[in-house]
């Protein structure tokens, strides 16, 4: 994936960081991108769009997408965060009981390497408040430009019409850059932290070129930011809040028994009671139950172990934690075996 | 502290956690050269005594661990099974103390907590696989809190290449 990535052509150094897809599902071709940034150009490069085109969260219900910050895919060092949500419409569908009011589906789909993957959680709830805020009412116009342009004749009111799109697009953009770079500006001076995973985030970001040079170890007193740089002295204090409450710290196939070992862990500082973990495998669309707990009490930080079996000839599962009150998923992850034993 | 008896409230009985590996891999060993109970290093991971759910089957793997020095002194694992009668059988399988804490009652405590998460799962019994030529005073502890020998279990090991 890194090296579709062309960082020849990189102009900020968020470029590397973030590549946020816009996209929407066509009545008549099924998952389309709308906008891709920073550059459009992979658009229809089938490689650069295999993990977008089979992200789970096309074939997730939007109540399922509600339930959830995020649905995520991890995919050749990157992981794909995303969010689906519906937006107005006026656009006249292609498909015989789809009226022009018929709702658009908009998934938001943000890339980050593996290294910065904490911020994922963050970056996609603020692109996506952005999206609805200043554009629910007008992506249909986008939708409707980019359908346009593929008309042979374009008649002055077509032409019109693509013109007012490509505005809409632009200022897009430049909103999802806006949020992107105050983003990343943002969270290394505000992060104030000992946690490990978030030192190594930070080490990415200064490596990947953003200025860290206000970060001093010995105090930050007359520093504009509050980070410091990592103190083992303060194991055990650690003050930021990851979002997840449940990481996935290891996935492991057990080739002896053909078993799917998965280690979790209780990422709060809380113990947390009722859980369901409940794992499904995917054969085409659907999916099966394959094995379901249910886990009284798990303790802060706690891992566990879930071993599942792996039914033969199938290589898609999905891990849910759902939470056994509200029925909230805390947690979603796509399991690719043949990606696994590649690595 | 020679033969002075460890009480409930001197140890924390607790869940395994990674960080306990060198300290339970050390007890292992020890209980592998006294029994020969088939432990092999190579396999004891270090998530090996993590709470482990699959189905048919819950492990988990306690710790006492030392409340003053926090010196991990005895561990057990328990496993609820299903049978093919669809019954919960509960099993406590590899306890083991440091020797210096033998004899000092910290076993007991463990398997009292033991038991009483085997009977929280919803465990219709629970079994002790013990060395067949096991010790008799162990027996006797086991007796004690109503443990009666049922069945022996006869094992044949494979030859490996």
């Amino acid at each position: 994936m890194a090296e579709l990535f062309d960082s020849s052509s990189v102009e900020n150094p968020f470029e590397e960081l973030a590549v946020v897809y816009v996209l929407y599902f066509d009545e008549s071709q099924g998952h389309m991108p709308l906008l891709i940034y920073p550059v459009e150009k992979y658009k229809n490069d089938k490689a650069f769009m295999r993990p977008i085109k089979y992200h789970p969260i096309w074939f997730l219900s939007l109540d399922e997408s509600d339930a959830l910050d995020h649905i995520d895919l991890e995919f050749k060092g990157y992981t794909f965060f995303g969010k689906k949500f519906l937006t107005k419409s006026n656009r006249k569908k292609r498909r015989a009981g789809l009226k022009e009011e018929t709702p658009e589906t908009i998934v938001i789909i943000v890339s980050l390497p593996n290294n910065i993957e904490l911020f994922g959680d963050e970056l996609i709830r603020i692109l996506t408040q952005e999206v609805r805020d200043k554009y629910e009412d007008k992506l249909f116009e986008i939708i409707d430009s980019e359908i346009l342009k593929e008309e042979v004749i374009k008649s002055p009111k077509i032409k019109k019409r693509i013109e007012k799109g490509e505005s809409i697009k632009k200022n897009l953009r430049d909103s999802i850059d806006k949020t992107t770079n105050t983003f990343f500006s943002d969270v290394i001076k505000n992060s104030d932290t000992t946690s490990i995973r978030m030192q190594k985030a930070i080490a990415y970001l200064a490596f990947k070129g953003i200025d860290v040079a206000h970060i001093d170890s010995k105090g930050y007193e007359g520093s504009f930011s509050n980070i410091q740089l990592f103190d083992p002295r303060k194991k055990g204090e650690v003050s930021f809040v990851d979002k997840k409450p449940f990481i996935i710290l290891k996935i492991n196939i057990i080739e002896d028994s053909q078993e799917l070992e998965i280690l979790v862990q209780n990422n709060s500082l809380h113990a947390i009671k009722g859980m369901i973990v409940r794992i499904n495998h995917l054969k085409e669309y659907f999916e099966k139950e394959v094995m379901i707990e249910s886990i009284d009490f798990w303790d802060a930080q706690e891992e566990l172990v879930f071993i599942s079996p792996i039914i033969p000839h199938i290589d898609q599962y999905i891990l849910f934690i759902i939470d056994e009150v509200t029925n909230e998923k805390l947690l979603s992850k796509r399991i690719d075996l043949k990606l696994l034993k590649k690595t | 502290m020679a033969d002075e008896i460890i009480k409930e409230e001197e140890i924390i009985i607790r869940n395994y956690r990674t960080s306990d590996y060198q300290a339970t891999l050390k007890i292992l060993k020890e209980l592998q050269s006294k029994y020969d109970i088939g432990f092999n290093e190579s396999k004891w991971r270090e998530t090996s005594g993590l709470r482990q759910f699959k189905p048919n089957l819950k492990r988990i793997t306690l710790i006492a661990e030392l409340k003053t020095t926090g010196q991990v002194v005895s561990m057990g694992m328990l496993e609820a099974v299903k049978n093919n009668l669809g019954q919960y059988i509960g099993y406590l399988n590899n306890w083991a103390t440091e020797k210096e804490f033998i004899g000092k009652g910290v076993g007991k405590i463990l398997a009292d907590r033991a038991i009483q998460i085997l009977k929280s799962w919803g465990c219709e019994a629970v079994r002790i696989n013990m060395a067949y030529i096991g010790d008799k005073k162990l027996l006797d502890v086991f007796g004690k809190i109503g443990f009666v020998p049922i069945i022996t279990v006869l094992e044949k090991k494979f030859e490996t290449d």
